[in-house]
């Protein structure tokens, strides 16, 4: 029992990375301890910007990089998929259904929607929404001769038949094998008597209901060139293109390209990509994909009591995201530079509250309206950790926490891994007794007790730049009792006066563009990455840096690579 | 995976083979029997209900002698032991209804070393008290918390058992609630405590309107909902040359999923015969009140035999709710870090107050032959660990609620320190009537049983 990984371990296991010694607290999310934060000039110098033409075979001499991919995943729909996927092939303004809560193991709903089984509760939720939603489209009888485009006379005429052909492809991305269109032909001619409208609707929402709508079944055809894998279909490839940039069920562009076999050959995926990512359906899915990878949605459940935090209001945690999205979409969509600059960037957008909250002019501004404006040069703020979202989301109701913010610095700025505390483990921090004034001081005993110092006094010291920051951001330079701020802190033997210094120092780092590159990675194939694929994660961190760390750009390497367009082939399948 | 198939089933499943059958169908009542709604029998049948509070109690001595708070008094466990205990200061709330507790008791499972953490209270603790076994080493992280169940927790092995519901089988298996949202995560089994088997977990029913909506809530149209159920057995049919290419873990989804499918039909079958309608009720964010209200919806439910098994969450594993109607700013899992006893023991008392009212309500709802729905019930109350603090696992709280069909003595206090929590489940799976030789697995194994409280 106990060595048998293979099947979870495959898909899911981080075992490799766990093994740690009490001392050295953190291990590198390649297993190795890749790049401290300092050693930054590796690939730093070739980053400016030598063109590459996306082909996956460009190894510019190097060893050639063989590609060893992972195995089939079975992709629920995310809720946010399924909702998408129902107005793209029914139309807009449907009725919201209640749905089983996406879950995000590894900070990714994709990687949710592969390891979790649905539950009954689950699955009734299916039966009623497409029982409702049908419903509710059949009582309108323009609505329904919009969907359906011709007038079904008797059950089982051409007009039904026709019907059902076209949206079975586009409710199972793929055409209808001949036995499923048996059934929905059947289903709409016989069930419901004469009444062919009605029948049309009974195949509908059985449709809706069926796996080959709720999953993505994605498994592969023989690979021409390559016998010992399988490549993606053309359909698979664009039901993969259409959830990863659009977060929807391809539509009938993308379908057609399938039909005709478009989508097996890397120039195509791209040309399509990048039609795509010009959509601003793909900035919708970007955002997702940045607001887990940044754990913005704990930002959902921040509360504050507001004698201590006036500031502090309902929308505040929302307006702090809505910046972040700002941030995001102006340096991957409307500018495409370096993405790592998010980091470092003394630029951002406010709105009223936040600028209130950073003490800066922002003319313009209302409470729903957010403006661009440059934190002052000589301020305490530069960069993303040290704006709203991360700096409240990582904080407690009373007090912020060194601890938190930096442990987000390691484990989702860095992707390290940080173990759990020991059990047993005594959490008390001292009251205001003795020496011990300020939380840092009170905080900094976990360094002189040696069961905690070990991950401590990793964790601990990049977060204590952000101490004149307070439990929602805002800036002070003394604690609750009058006790003056010490921010200094330190990452990786380099020693920083604040938070400002920090942000320069990761927004030129190479390991804060592999951990995207990591990240991505595991959204876009919904698992945890493979031993065996990390030749594929460093090969897609140097194209990465090659192409100056623009994120569209990483998103059409990671598109067109051999490893996302094909799949080992299943065992005992 | 065993599929029951309605004879209708397999004429649609020729029809969808190209043979032209009638889908002129048998009426369902005549299929169905009279198992949907029996207000008229079942009085010997009993309920069974998990009633589970997050981390745990405050911690005092017993929960170890390493703690570096010592000194707190055991405001637990009764000084007394046996029938009519004194209740002690945290049990007070729940005296107007004679539980039974049993103290000192801990989780016995082994702990493999990797991947390490395996031991954490919020995991090992919350396993062995829902499912007697540790937790499943295939794709367990302890950095992330990522955990899964290796068996079903106590109320889906109960409502899946053959002897439980034998042929009987209600509209619902089993029913899955929850009261407070707070999560300490936002996935796994931080966010529900019924699991099914490894990875397949049973999400709860978190809003009293839509609890009201799932028991009473029948469409009036019944050739609607019988073309709902039969349109299933395409959905079905449609889907079972999926399974062969697909991996095991991934063929064991589908399966589940179908499993449902076929679940929902029967359910929807059934729905036809409407209990009495208790009225939409009202919501509200009070932990207590919102108790109450999901309470008295699930007490009309069990009495019109809607179903016989039920896990009500009051509050989520290590829960960061934050109990501010208590005073208490910060979330609780923070509270109990922090080793903010007094907050903790309020917040346990509050815990329990909750518990009372939950039982006051099925106290009160009597069937037609006067006899209370407790009477009937077995609820076994459980958290965590023991404490919050250090998540000692010592002195797990268990208790039992209801007498089960005359199946549990009320009333009385078992203390077996370190003892066997597994002892517990083997205890009420015998008072459901459910045999059991032993229960217990991974080192807990143990057929021992309460003496004093099994009648």
């Amino acid at each position: 029992m106990g060595v048998n990984v293979s099947e979870h371990g495959r898909r899911a296991g981080a075992s490799s990375i766990l093994l740690l010694a009490l001392t050295g607290c953190y291990v590198g999310i390649g297993e190795a301890p890749s790049g401290d934060i300092a050693d930054s000039d590796a690939i730093e110098d070739e980053a400016d910007g030598s063109e590459t033409d996306g082909d996956e075979t460009d190894g510019d001499g190097e060893s050639p990089l063989v590609i060893d991919p992972g195995p089939a995943v079975l992709p629920r729909l995310t809720t946010g998929q399924y909702r998408n996927s129902l107005e793209q092939i029914l139309g807009p303004g449907l009725p919201v259904v209640a749905l089983e809560p996406d879950t995000n193991p590894y900070l990714f709903y994709s990687i949710g929607a592969t390891t979790t089984s649905l539950s009954e509760l689950g699955t009734q939720q299916y039966e009623e929404a497409a029982d409702e939603i049908t419903q509710m489209i059949w009582d309108d009888a323009d609505r329904r001769l919009a969907l359906v485009g011709c007038e079904p006379m008797v059950p089982g005429d051409a007009c039904a038949q026709g019907f059902i052909e076209d949206f079975g492809r586009r409710a199972y991305r793929r055409p209808l094998l001949p036995d499923e269109l048996a059934v929905w032909q059947e289903v709409a001619a016989e069930m419901a008597a004469s009444d062919a409208w009605e029948g049309l609707r009974l195949a509908v929402a059985g449709m809706l209901q069926s796996p080959q709508f709720l999953y993505r079944f994605e498994l592969g055809e023989p690979d021409p060139e390559d016998p010992a894998r399988l490549r993606y279909t053309s359909f698979e490839m664009a039901s993969r293109l259409s959830f990863l940039l659009w977060n929807v069920t391809p539509d009938d562009t993308l379908l057609d390209a399938a039909q005709a076999g478009e989508l097996l050959d890397a120039p195509s995926v791209r040309a399509h990509a990048e039609r795509m990512l010009d959509d601003p359906r793909a900035s919708a899915a970007i955002q997702a994909f940045f607001a887990q990878y940044l754990d913005l949605g704990r930002l959902d459940e921040v509360t504050r009591d507001v004698e201590s935090y006036p500031m502090f209001t309902q929308t505040l945690p929302q307006s702090m995201r809505t910046e972040v999205q700002l941030l995001v979409d102006d340096f991957v969509f409307h500018r495409d530079v370096d993405i790592r600059g998010i980091f470092g960037t003394r630029n951002t957008f406010v709105n009223e509250e936040l600028a209130a909250l950073y003490e800066v002019d922002a003319p313009g501004a209302s409470p729903t309206e957010f403006v661009p404006v440059e934190l002052p040069a000589d301020g305490p703020r530069a960069g993303l950790l040290t704006l709203g979202a991360f700096l409240t989301m990582n904080a407690h109701e009373t007090e912020p926490s060194p601890t938190l913010r930096g442990k987000y610095v390691r484990e989702r700025v860095m992707c390290q891994t940080i173990p759990a505390p020991p059990e047993d483990v005594d959490t008390t921090l001292p009251e205001d007794e003795g020496e011990a004034k300020t939380l840092r001081e009170r905080l900094e005993q976990h360094v002189t007790d040696p069961l905690c110092a070990g991950c401590h006094s990793f964790i601990d010291p990049p977060g204590f730049l952000f101490e004149n920051f307070d439990s929602i951001g805002a800036f002070r330079t003394v604690e609750p009792g009058g006790y003056p701020i010490d921010a200094t802190g330190e990452l990786d033997g380099e020693s920083l006066a604040n938070a400002t210094e920090l942000g320069p120092l990761l927004a030129s780092s190479p390991v804060v563009g592999e951990c995207m590159v990591t990240q991505l990675f595991r959204h876009a194939q919904g698992r945890l990455e493979l031993p065996q694929e990390q030749d594929i994660l460093t090969d897609l961190s140097e194209r990465f840096a090659e192409d100056g760390y623009r994120f569209r750009e990483l998103l059409l390497t990671l598109i067109v690579h051999e490893s996302y367009r094909t799949l080992a082939p299943q065992e005992g399948a | 995976m065993s599929r029951i198939h309605l004879s209708r089933r397999t004429l649609l499943r020729g029809m969808a083979g190209g043979a032209a059958v009638s889908l002129a169908l048998p009426p369902l009542e005549a299929m169905l029997g009279v198992n949907g709604a029996r207000a008229d029998s079942g009085e010997d049948e009993p309920i069974f209900g998990i009633f589970f509070w997050g981390n745990g109690t405050p911690w005092h001595a017993e929960h170890g002698n390493i703690q570096g708070q010592g000194g707190h008094p055991d405001l637990w466990t009764p000084a007394t032991t046996g029938p009519g205990y004194t209740p002690s200061e945290l049990l007070m709330p729940l005296a107007a209804h004679p539980v039974s507790v049993v103290t000192g008791l801990e989780p016995k499972t082994e702990v493999p070393s990797q991947p390490p953490g395996q031991g954490a209270g919020h995991m090992r603790g919350f396993m062995v008290s829902m499912t007697s076994d540790r937790v499943r080493t295939e794709g367990f992280d302890h950095p992330s918390h990522t955990l899964s169940a290796r068996r079903p927790t106590l109320d889906q092995y109960v409502a899946k058992h053959d002897d439980f519901y034998g042929s009987d089988v209600p509209r619902f298996r089993s029913l899955v609630m929850g009261v407070s949202k707070a999560r300490f995560h936002n996935y796994g089994h931080w966010k529900a405590i019924s699991y099914n088997g490894p990875e397949s977990l049973n999400q709860p029913v978190m809003e009293p309107q839509a609890l009201y909506e799932m028991l009473f809530d029948v469409p009036a149209d019944t050739t609607q909902v019988e073309r709902r159920a039969q349109l299933l057995d395409a959905v079905l049919d449609n889907a079972h040359d999926l399974r062969a290419r697909l991996g095991a873990a991934d063929r064991a989804r589908l399966d589940e999923h179908l499993a449902h499918v076929d679940e929902i039909q029967r359910r929807l079958e059934l729905s036809l015969t409407a209990c009495d309608d208790p009225g939409a009720p009202e919501d509200s964010e009070d932990l207590i009140a919102k108790t109450e209200l999901m309470a008295q919806l699930l007490a009309r439910g069990l009495l019109c035999g809607l179903t016989r098994v039920f896990s009500f969450m009051l509050t989520s594993p290590a829960t960061t709710h934050r109990f501010t109607n208590l005073g208490v700013p910060n979330g609780m899992h923070k509270v109990c870090h922090d080793g903010h006893w007094q907050e903790i023991r309020d917040i346990t008392e509050y815990h329990m107050q909750a518990f009372a009212r939950f039982l006051d309500v099925m106290q009160d709802t009597v069937d037609p032959t006067g006899a209370s729905l407790l009477d009937r019930m077995l609820v076994y109350g459980t958290s965590e660990y023991g404490e919050g603090y250090k998540h000692s696992m010592r002195e797990l709280p268990v208790l039992f609620a209801g007498r089960a069909c005359g199946a549990i003595n009320p009333g009385v206090h078992e203390r077996h320190p370190r003892g066997n929590l597994s002892v517990a489940h083997v205890t009420l799976l015998r008072a459901l009537g459910i045999p059991t030789e032993s229960y217990g697995f991974s080192g807990a194994e143990t057929s021992d049983q309460f003496s004093d409280i099994l009648a």
